[in-house]
């Protein structure tokens, strides 16, 4: 942040917004939004969509299911991306494992070519098809989890070949062997560079997992569409849910932003 | 930063230009060339496009949820929306300016549906609603929420026979559909939910209500995802070439069309 108004001069951004925020003043005067009935029937509106009947809560239990769904992808992701990227890496820097690397590169073509929400579908309609006892939440991590996996594995990739070649020459010319030298002198290094990176997957797996609808989740997404169904309001819901997920990603870019400070301290 | 202002006054040109007088609606025959919109994978689609003919592409709009087709409606994108009567008589009641046009489109029946060639369950229902017609109980459900008032019904009223012996009894429905299915903080109420609930405990199993969107109903069935699907939904031939249906619970059930009230001219 401090870089990027270095660059562009201060406060371009603040008139862009404070613009932005005029224009939907306007509309909303417009659409005569200040008056004392509109007010009146705002307040109304609000206490149906979510006061009445604790109705809120439909929204709690929608944002805990995102979260879980998020979490547990996220893991699976890295876990899943670790190993693809290694395995290229390794393949690249010499080590003899063919049909692993071709395993993982049609998982990451396939899997990156093909929309998130297909194979949430293919996963639960195609290929969990008959079990029905399982948690659907469960499916839809593995969804997640596993598409998230090839778009980490990228990443991850990008931040191995980052170490410049020389780290694993002295390692390797001090004794160590491939693998050793990639846990103890590559990895770490590389670790670094993409933390910021996965945070920003993370970030970025929390919106996907809206679609989770699609196959009977409750999410935040889709408890906001089951208020609409009840009280037959279609705005606030819908509005609410974005302000929910705005705040949750706005947090964890500010988190990130930290991380990233933290992590290159020392560095310059 | 001109050219964003530019582009603002653009954006207001067009969507004042969207409220041009047109004469008002009179009969349903005028919607034949009329921008209609309809809930995707229902039967007030499959009217709607056998009354746009060749026009169906240009001018019909499907919405995953009612309450998108009906927001469409009201902020003119759409001029009818095409739905079954009584949830269309929710609309009407709860959001303002909204009416049902006099002339009916068709009659419809609804049943239960079935993957293809599953008799034994086919048979077991039809059995089973046959005793819920004649000792009053499928009477006593509809009496229920008929009035179209029905907020002292709750979803912890309704026994699902949870911990049967017989095991878990699976249910695909989508819960927009009141007053055959809603859904109310962390549970279920409506016509179909009874009913279903009803044909569980006779079955001797527990009931679960699994909630998706209507298009993935087929799917959900077919797969084995769910025993059976009970959402209001039409018995048509089309459909019963991809599944089997149970004997009929609703007999002339209305479709509709629903229309802002100031753009109806009821004719004499």
């Amino acid at each position: 942040m401090k870089c990027q108004s270095k660059h562009y001069g201060a406060g371009r951004g603040d008139i862009l917004l404070g613009l932005f925020g005029v224009f939907l003043l306007y509309l909303l005067y417009t659409s005569g939004f200040f008056t004392a009935a509109a007010w009146q029937d705002f307040n109304r509106r609000f206490y149906q969509n979510f006061v009445k009947d604790a109705r809120y809560m439909m929204l709690v239990d929608g944002l805990k299911s995102t979260i879980f769904m998020t979490a547990g992808a996220t893991i699976i992701g890295v876990i899943v991306g670790l190993i693809l990227s290694v395995i290229r890496v390794a393949y690249k820097g010499g080590v003899p494992i063919p049909v692993l690397n071709k395993f993982a590169e049609t998982y990451i073509t396939v899997l990156r070519g093909t929309p998130a929400m297909v194979q949430l579908l293919i996963w639960n309609f195609t290929i969990f098809a008959s079990a029905r006892d399982l948690n659907t939440q469960y499916i839809a991590i593995l969804a997640f989890g596993l598409n998230s996996g090839a778009y980490v594995a990228e990443i991850f990739r990008g931040g191995i070949e980052s170490i410049d070649a020389g780290q694993m020459e002295a390692a390797r010319s001090l004794g160590l062997t491939y693998g050793s030298s990639m846990k103890h002198v590559i990895l770490p290094q590389a670790l670094r560079n993409v933390v910021p990176m996965l945070f920003n997957e993370f970030i970025a797996l929390l919106k996907e997992t809206s679609i989770a609808g699609y196959i009977g989740i409750d999410d935040l997404t889709r408890a906001g569409q089951n208020i609409q169904a009840l009280t037959l309001e279609h705005s606030q819901p819908l509005v609410m849910v974005a302000i929910i997920y705005l705040v949750i990603v706005l947090l964890l870019t500010r988190f990130v932003r930290k991380l990233e400070e933290w992590l290159s301290r020392g560095r310059r | 930063m001109k050219k964003f202002i530019v582009c603002l006054c653009v954006l207001a040109a067009l969507a004042g230009s969207c409220f041009a007088d047109e004469a008002k609606l009179k009969s349903t025959d005028q919607l034949k060339t009329e921008r209609l919109a309809a809930q995707r994978g229902t039967v007030g689609q499959f009217i709607a496009e056998d009354l746009l003919g060749d026009k169906k592409g240009e001018l019909l709009t499907t919405f995953e949820k009612y309450v998108d087709a009906i927001a469409a409606l009201r902020q003119g994108k759409v001029r009818a929306v095409v739905m079954d009567e009584m949830p269309a008589k929710r609309f009407v009641n709860e959001v303002e300016g909204l009416v049902i046009m006099n002339d009916a489109l068709s009659e419809e029946n609804y049943a239960i549906g079935f993957k293809k060639g599953n008799t034994e369950l086919v048979g077991q229902v039809n059995a089973i609603l046959a005793e819920l017609k004649a000792d009053g109980t499928l009477a006593g459900i509809f009496a229920k929420y008929i009035d179209g008032d029905y907020s002292a019904v709750k979803p912890e009223d309704i026994d699902f026979n949870k911990g049967a012996k017989g095991g878990k009894f699976y249910v695909g429905t989508e819960a927009g559909f009141a007053p055959y299915e809603l859904k109310v903080g962390n549970g279920y109420i409506g016509i179909d939910v009874e009913m279903c609930a009803a044909i569980a405990r006779r079955l001797g199993k527990e009931l679960v209500i699994i909630n998706m969107n209507f298009d993935a109903l087929p799917t959900a069935v077919s797969t084995g995802k769910v025993d059976m699907i009970c959402a209001g939904i039409t018995v048509t031939d089309e459909r019963k070439e991809n599944m089997d249906f149970s004997d009929n619970y609703v007999v002339g059930a209305k479709q509709v069309a629903v229309v802002r009230a100031d753009d109806y001219e009821v004719s004499k």
